[in-house]
């Protein structure tokens, strides 16, 4: 089990934050290895600090699940339990398609949302955020922005400079077991 | 500078003080809030009663009678289903389009759909009579061998309201997060246990941001697309029936646009009563007011382009059955609603809020109470003199007037709904903290 060291620096303005994150990735850390904590979103440049994302792929896979789940239990439900149409087809796609419409919008909203959960790590931790579950969280003050850095084998030299240099206001280290 | 956007002055504020300001109004119980809650209280308990004697008596305790087995509780419905738009539709618009002046109203907005849904949602299980056996639509195995025609726009309905509810509570839910977490830190012991379990520890990380970001653009392209189709099903209620005057195919765009037009009047009451109430003109400021007095005075351009269209062909059609409906609606029975909808809906608005030196935050608020009591005349003049003047000649020209019993369950859904928005914005910052604050790609336009 490798010691991990946590480095806590506080910000107080987003260029510095910019700065520091592009030191760190210079100094050769792992944008997996970074967070940042503040009481707004940050709209970061491209290319500095991207969190892929498939939220737009499940939302579209949610809507259509949800979309042919839905129109195949109206199928069923018409074919098993025949209401009388008087010679019209017991099962019709112009009838259903409202239906199925609805229930495929119904899909992409709680894909969406049960990705976010899942996305976030609010919910169910996973990879990195599974890994950092146990990391310090800082609690954050208005207008200040703390970016969180993960140093395996206590290598902290190297990031503790380039935090720094981006003009860290202070930098806290903490220590705990990697997994 | 050229080219730099100004922004407006409380954006300016520092955040500790945008905060304070807005979460002051959380804290503290006063007089005048109790006041106002008990008072409406006593409108719905007034309601409940109405519904206990038609739950007991039956339908028949209504002014509905053959042929008009529609009246007020659609009315309601078609109603309380409009003011609905008002928040998730008006702010996944402005959300998508990025408008800036959108940050003070999206979540009060957003509020007034959840609610109206909920208000509105209640209205099919009232006209069921039998209430208790609403569970009926919903589709499971059973022994009665008896499911839901699934061609009945009444499905249609619950299908569509059940996305819609569905969709607004998580739009709603979702930019609530951060705010939640932010009152957790520093509270009463039960709203910070509260907020601590609704916020499901957010700690503010890039990560979370990412994901709450996508997620809210991802929810207002899809919010937009179910809200647009909710009320194009509600008016398929209508249109799906070959009644003269309803089998009209502009009527879903006629009911959207309507939608929208009451949901604004909602917003814009609401908005000013917020105002007012809990100290906010530093916040919701008249720009706020102008901009949605801009966007109701072109609904209303809208909405009489719509009633035009419709009555207009009808007219020139000459299909008798038709024309008597038509003559009903504009010179005889309904015809003094008809002329007052039009005026309220229109002449009001254009005069009030078209006329620059007139538009401002009081005149806003009342050509919105006009719009409010027009959109509700519209509804009942599509159901009503239609009913009243079906195909067949030995059921026409029978009259509907509402009991007491209807028009009380009707106040009741009022004063439910000032309820719920008086919980509401008790529980939770009625204006979205961490959104306020101008976010720097904006700044450096």
């Amino acid at each position: 089990m490798a010691s991990i060291t946590w480095l806590l620096s506080e910000f107080r303005d987003k260029d510095s934050v910019i700065d520091a994150i592009r030191a760190l990735r210079a100094a050769g850390v792992q944008p997996g290895d970074l967070d940042l904590f503040s009481e707004e979103p940050l709209e970061l440049p491209r290319g500095v600090l991207d969190r892929p994302s498939h939220s737009s792929l499940v939302a579209v896979l949610g809507a259509a699940a949800f979309g042919i789940g839905g129109t195949a239990f109206v199928w069923y439900a018409q074919h098993t339990y025949e209401v009388i149409t008087g010679g019209m087809p017991v099962f019709s796609f112009w009838g259903t398609g409202v239906i199925t419409y609805e229930l495929t919008m119904l899909g992409a909203v709680l894909s969406t949302f049960g990705y976010f959960l899942f996305e976030s790590g609010l919910v169910f931790k996973h990879g990195r955020l599974k890994r950092d579950k146990d990391a310090p969280v800082p609690v954050v003050p208005p207008e200040k922005i703390w970016v969180r850095v993960r140093c395996e084998g206590g290598n902290t030299v190297r990031p503790t400079a380039a935090l720094q240099e981006a003009g860290a206001v202070s930098i806290e280290a903490k220590t705990g077991a990697g997994l | 500078m050229p080219g730099r956007v100004k922004v407006t002055p409380p954006e300016l504020l520092p955040y500790g003080k945008i905060r304070e300001d807005l979460f002051r109004p959380l804290s503290g119980l006063t007089k005048k809030y109790f006041i106002a809650i008990l008072l409406p209280l006593l409108v719905i308990l007034f309601g409940a009663y109405a519904w206990s004697v038609q739950l007991r008596y039956g339908m028949g305790v209504t002014g509905l009678h053959r042929p008009v087995f529609w009246g007020f509780y659609i009315v309601d419905f078609v109603f309380w289903i409009g003011i609905s738009h008002a928040g998730t539709l008006i702010s996944a618009i402005l959300r998508l389009t990025d408008a800036g002046w959108r940050k003070p109203i999206t979540r009060a907005a957003e509020a007034i759909t959840v609610f109206a849904l909920m208000i509105g949602g209640l209205f099919p299980i009232i006209h069921l009579g039998r209430a208790w056996r609403f569970y009926w639509l919903m589709p499971y195995p059973n022994s009665r061998l008896l499911w839901p025609n699934f061609r009945s726009p009444l499905l249609w309905d619950l299908t569509a309201i059940c996305a819609y509810v569905t969709g607004s509570v998580i739009f709603l839910y979702l930019p609530l997060i951060p705010d939640m977490a932010q009152l957790a830190e520093h509270n009463t012991p039960w709203r910070r246990k509260l907020y601590k379990a609704l916020s499901l520890g957010w700690t503010g990380s890039d990560t979370e941001w990412h994901a709450l970001e996508r997620a809210m653009k991802l929810m207002a392209g899809i919010i937009l697309a179910v809200a647009v189709s909710v009320h194009t099903i509600v008016a398929w209620d209508f249109a799906m029936a070959i009644a003269p005057m309803w089998h009209s195919t502009i009527f879903g765009p006629y009911f959207v646009v309507g939608a929208i037009f009451s949901g604004l009047a909602g917003l814009m009451i609401v908005m000013a009563l917020i105002r007012k109430l809990m100290g906010l003109e530093l916040y919701l400021t008249k720009h706020h007011f102008d901009n949605l007095a801009k966007l109701l005075l072109l609904m209303s351009v809208l909405w009489l382009y719509f009633t035009l269209a419709e009555h207009i062909t009808a007219w020139y059609g000459n299909d008798p059955s038709e024309m008597v409906v038509f003559g009903a609606r504009t010179r005889t029975r309904f015809a003094f609603l008809f002329w007052l909808m039009v005026f309220v809906n229109f002449v009001v608005p254009f005069v009030l809020l078209g006329i620059r030196k007139l538009r401002s935050i009081t005149t806003g608020v009342i050509a919105s109470f006009g719009i409010l009591l027009g959109m509700f005349l519209e509804r009942y003049i599509i159901v009503v003199p239609t009913l009243s003047n079906t195909r067949l000649p030995a059921a026409s020209s029978m009259s509907y007037l509402p009991s007491w019993v209807e028009i009380a369950i009707t106040c009741a859904t009022f004063a439910g709904m000032v309820v719920l928005y008086l919980l509401f914005s008790k529980l939770f910052p009625i204006i979205a903290v961490w959104e306020f604050k101008p976010h720097v790609a904006e700044d450096e336009l």
